[in-house]
């Protein structure tokens, strides 16, 4: 009687804590940013062809780069992803990072995609759009991100947080293009002219749009995939509401940021991780992004989805992405000056 | 040489056994005392690691006073103010009603009512945000036909009053159980004494209940309070960014650490404060309450319309915080659940993983709690009982400061390269142990409060008949502390489930708790699919909640 729990106990210890921390050698340890089940089916297939194991650990990115400090030499990780080029920016300049050497990211892949000394490549990319109700807004009306501070849209306008990274990056790239003075008086005048106080995420301001609470909305392209593929019948109504527009057409061009990795400094594993940032990037699996994630291919010449069809085709932002690093507390203070919560 | 009078041998007698108990305690006075302040010391090393860097330079401090700063500290005051006035107004009266009248269904209402704690707010908020959409047509009109401005003015009430409710409608358990129990343990004496002298009902509750329930309810507030403060997911999606959120957006978007740490100092010092005040307020009552107590109180038996306004009254805060969002939850579950269940089978084994190190730390912490406990209160002087707060000082602590404590802590371990010690950073150990660095307070609460109960008298003649401090420990403590220390567990088993800022940190690889595929899944926009390990989440909680309440509650108000 009075062993059984000793027994549960000991059992339960023994199962949980016989689990190595450090990946063996065909194991890679990948610190990630990316919360997508669909990776996890990537991994597998992966796993399936080379019968490398990849073990996750999923946090939020700047989260990742100060652990990856304070591991320092003694990390278990191997490689480390993220959503935003300006993080994978902040890692590089942090010193986690290795020059890699797979032959698929430095052939395929060409800056800005890829860091001039490439200790980082891209696996995706996403635009960051305006997105406009299809019944009270015509095309016609939208040109440009700066063109949202006009007294038009007064009420008209859901963003989510500053908070959001997604904004942190489309602000940088709007301070480098225009300069401080007027990056701040563009965040002063969206956040004026907002149909509400910044909340919820990219989802929930496509749902006000179609609800009719606002007009236009800033969101990534991805979402609209998400929602159009929801289970919810609801989503999938607001998703045909509304409508994509590329801004900046004219001009610099759309704002896009990308999803990417590295090889972590101290990992011994850069064969291994090769293989893995190879399959990445092989144009089987960037099909599978743009159909799956709604993340648009890095590699030329892969087709984009039917859906990503259907959006457009878009001239991007090429700003260097060292730029979105570099400006990213910047812009966090202007957002703080601008009152944009 | 008279015979020594009974009075001096009565004191002499007593000297003697407190001499004895002084030497006694006096032969190894310093393993004990070592052995907790060891406890303190590893306990509050990573807290101490970060905080000791707040006073280095910080490049946005200025910018974050004159911008932010006053928008934080005013929504995290309307918040707390809020939330605490309506969970006190909610609490107090249905723990009144449940333990002073009879009505239909009060015996399942008495407990069903602490339900809404198996709740994370962060979980809810996600609930109540998508409900709130249902204000937009209302909100759409009042812009066509009142103007924008007044519009806007709508809005922010209308989305500041959701919060609040429905933060207090999941927080509010904690005064009601204080309240309850205070009712219940001390009641039943006054209040027939008030009754038989003539005041009404009525009466009753505002001459002698509510006084009564003040400690009670500073208890439950205090703690309301604290999770109000520390919470990160449900103001960050009705945007309304408290001190917590600048913690986060400060440290991890700004790089400022300091500025960060700054920020979070201001939380601790006003949740440290809250629970000075709370200590203070409640002077000697308890609020874990263990044990038998007094007979059951003889309760009004309220019929007809009052007996139903009173069954009405226990059903709208219940239905509020848990049959509306178990219902959502449920209902987006089944929509998942049906279409495709796929990803419960692949991360599967990684939230076995972080289930069982919830339970093993569940099942550690309450014994290493009850013997540092122990251990404290063998001598108890003013070094002692700041060791005890000490060790609490992780509960006070935002969960990122501890998780980069710890990173730091361990780092630094590591580099020593100790050459039989295995890497610490990225082990199950550095997670586990941030776990009791966090949540240490409340299994130290439950064995203190189990521990009052079994009284020193025993463990004294325990002492008396030759039982060293561990034998008495072992063999007297521990029995009797059973029930509060599995209650303890219940608690923080739970507790560890719903954690997420410091587990999103700290995880190892390939290691997922309820609360972190929630988060994930949310993250992704995923809605449906998020509400199956939310509910899972929300499951467990209650099963909890209900063991905890069988261990803990008196006999009276269950039968």
């Amino acid at each position: 009687m009075k062993l059984t729990p000793i027994l549960i106990l000991g059992a339960l210890c023994s199962s949980v804590l016989s689990l190595p921390g450090h990946s063996q050698d065909k194991e890679l340890t990948l610190y990630t940013q990316r919360h997508y089940a669909f990776d996890e089916e990537v991994h597998a297939k992966f796993f399936e062809k080379t019968g490398i194991k990849i073990n996750v650990v999923k946090a939020a990115a700047d989260e990742l780069i100060v652990r990856l400090q304070e591991e320092g030499e003694n990390t278990p990780a191997d490689l480390f992803m993220a959503t935003d080029g300006g993080t994978l920016h902040r890692a590089h300049e942090a010193g986690i990072l290795q020059p890699m050497t797979s032959k698929a990211a430095l052939s395929k892949v060409q800056p800005p995609l890829r860091e001039k000394g490439s200790h980082w490549v891209a696996m995706t990319k996403r635009a960051r759009v305006i997105v406009h109700s299809k019944d009270r807004v015509d095309p016609s009306e939208l040109s440009t991100y700066e063109a949202l501070v006009d007294k038009k849209w007064r009420g008209r306008i859901v963003v989510r947080s500053s908070t959001n990274s997604y904004n942190q990056a489309l602000l940088t790239t709007v301070i480098d293009a225009d300069g401080r003075d007027k990056a701040l008086k563009w965040a002063t005048g969206v956040r004026k002219n907002m149909a509400r106080p910044p909340q919820g995420s990219d989802r929930d301001q496509v749902r006000a749009v179609a609800a009719g609470l606002a007009d236009v909305a800033i969101v990534n392209t991805y979402y609209l995939g998400i929602l159009e593929t929801a289970e919810e019948q609801k989503d999938r109504d607001a998703a045909a509401a509304v409508k994509v527009f590329f801004p900046n057409q004219d001009g610099r061009g759309t704002h896009i940021n990308i999803s990417g990795l590295g090889v972590v400094k101290a990992s011994s594993k850069v064969g291994l991780a090769n293989q893995f940032i190879d399959f990445l990037l092989s144009d089987e699996v960037q099909t599978l992004y743009s159909k799956n994630t709604f993340e648009y291919p890095v590699v030329d010449g892969v087709p984009l989805s039917k859906r990503q069809k259907v959006w457009g085709e878009f001239k991007a932002d090429d700003v260097n992405f060292s730029v979105l690093g570099d400006l990213n507390a910047e812009a966090i203070k202007v957002f703080n000056e601008a009152g944009w919560e | 040489m008279a015979g020594v009078s009974p009075a001096k041998a009565d004191s002499n007698f007593l000297d003697d056994t407190s001499g004895s108990k002084r030497k006694f305690r006096l032969r190894r006075p310093d393993r004990w005392g070592a052995f907790s302040f060891l406890i303190v010391a590893v306990l509050c090393l990573p807290i101490a690691a970060v905080l000791i860097q707040v006073g280095r330079e910080s490049e946005s401090w200025d910018n974050l006073v004159k911008t932010v700063l006053g928008g934080y500290l005013l929504n995290t005051l309307i918040l707390v103010v809020g939330v605490g006035m309506v969970a006190c107004l909610v609490a107090v009266p249905t723990a009144w009603l449940v333990t002073c009248f009879e009505f239909p269904g009060r015996r399942i209402l008495s407990w069903a009512l602490l339900l809404p704690l198996a709740f994370p707010t962060y979980v809810a908020a996600f609930v109540f945000y998508q409900g709130s959409e249902s204000a937009i047509p209302f909100l759409i009109w009042v812009r066509n036909n009142w103007g924008i401005d007044t519009y806007l003015i709508f809005e922010l009430i209308i989305r500041y009053s959701t919060l609040i409710i429905m933060m207090a409608a999941v927080l509010y358990p904690y005064i009601y159980l204080a309240c309850r129990s205070s009712f219940a343990q001390q009641g039943r004496t006054v209040l027939e004494a008030a009754r038989v002298l003539g005041d009404s009902p009525r009466q009753v509750f505002f001459r002698v209940g509510l006084p009564m329930a003040r400690p009670g309810m500073v208890a439950g507030l205090a703690l309301v309070t604290m999770e109000v403060i520390n919470d990160y997911g449900a103001v960050h999606f009705f945007g309304v960014p408290t001190l917590t959120e600048g913690v986060f957006r400060t440290w991890f978007g700004m790089g400022d650490k300091v500025a960060a740490l700054r920020l979070a100092s201001i939380v601790m010092v006003s949740i440290g404060f809250l629970l000075a005040f709370e200590q203070l307020m409640r002077g000697r009552a308890q609020y874990v309450e263990i044990g038998d107590s007094p007979a059951p109180l003889a309760r009004d038996r309220l019929s007809g319309v009052r007996g139903w306004l009173a069954v009405f009254l226990c059903l709208l805060p219940l239905a509020i915080g848990f049959f509306y969002p178990f219902g959502k939850l449920f209902r987006w579950a089944w929509l998942h659940l049906t279409s495709d269940a796929g990803f419960l089978f692949t991360s599967g084994e990684a939230i076995a993983r972080g289930t069982g190190l919830a339970a093993i730390t569940a099942i550690f912490m309450p014994l290493l709690a009850a013997v540092f406990a122990y251990a404290v209160r063998l001598r108890e002087n003013r070094g002692r009982k700041l060791m005890e707060r000490a060790a609490g000082l992780g509960y006070a602590t935002p969960g990122a400061v501890i998780a980069v404590g710890v990173l730091v802590v361990f780092g630094t371990f590591d580099r020593w390269d100790v050459p039989w010690l295995p890497l610490l950073s990225g082990s199950l150990l550095a997670i586990g142990f941030a776990y009791i660095v966090r949540f240490f307070a409340i299994p130290l609460q439950f064995s203190r409060a189990g521990m009052d109960r079994v009284g020193r008298p025993v463990e004294e003649v325990s002492m008396l008949l030759g039982h060293g401090p561990l034998a008495t420990f072992l063999r007297v403590d521990l029995p009797l502390l059973k029930g509060p220390l599995i209650a303890a567990g219940m608690l923080l088993f739970v507790d560890i489930l719903k954690e997420l800022p410091l587990t999103l940190i700290l995880r190892p690889a390939n290691f997922e708790t309820l609360a972190t595929t929630a988060f994930s899944l949310a993250k992704e926009s995923r809605l449906q699919a998020c509400a199956v390990p939310s509910l899972m989440i929300v499951l467990a909680g209650a099963i909890g909640l209900l063991v905890m309440n069988r261990l803990m509650v008196k006999p009276s108000l269950n039968d």
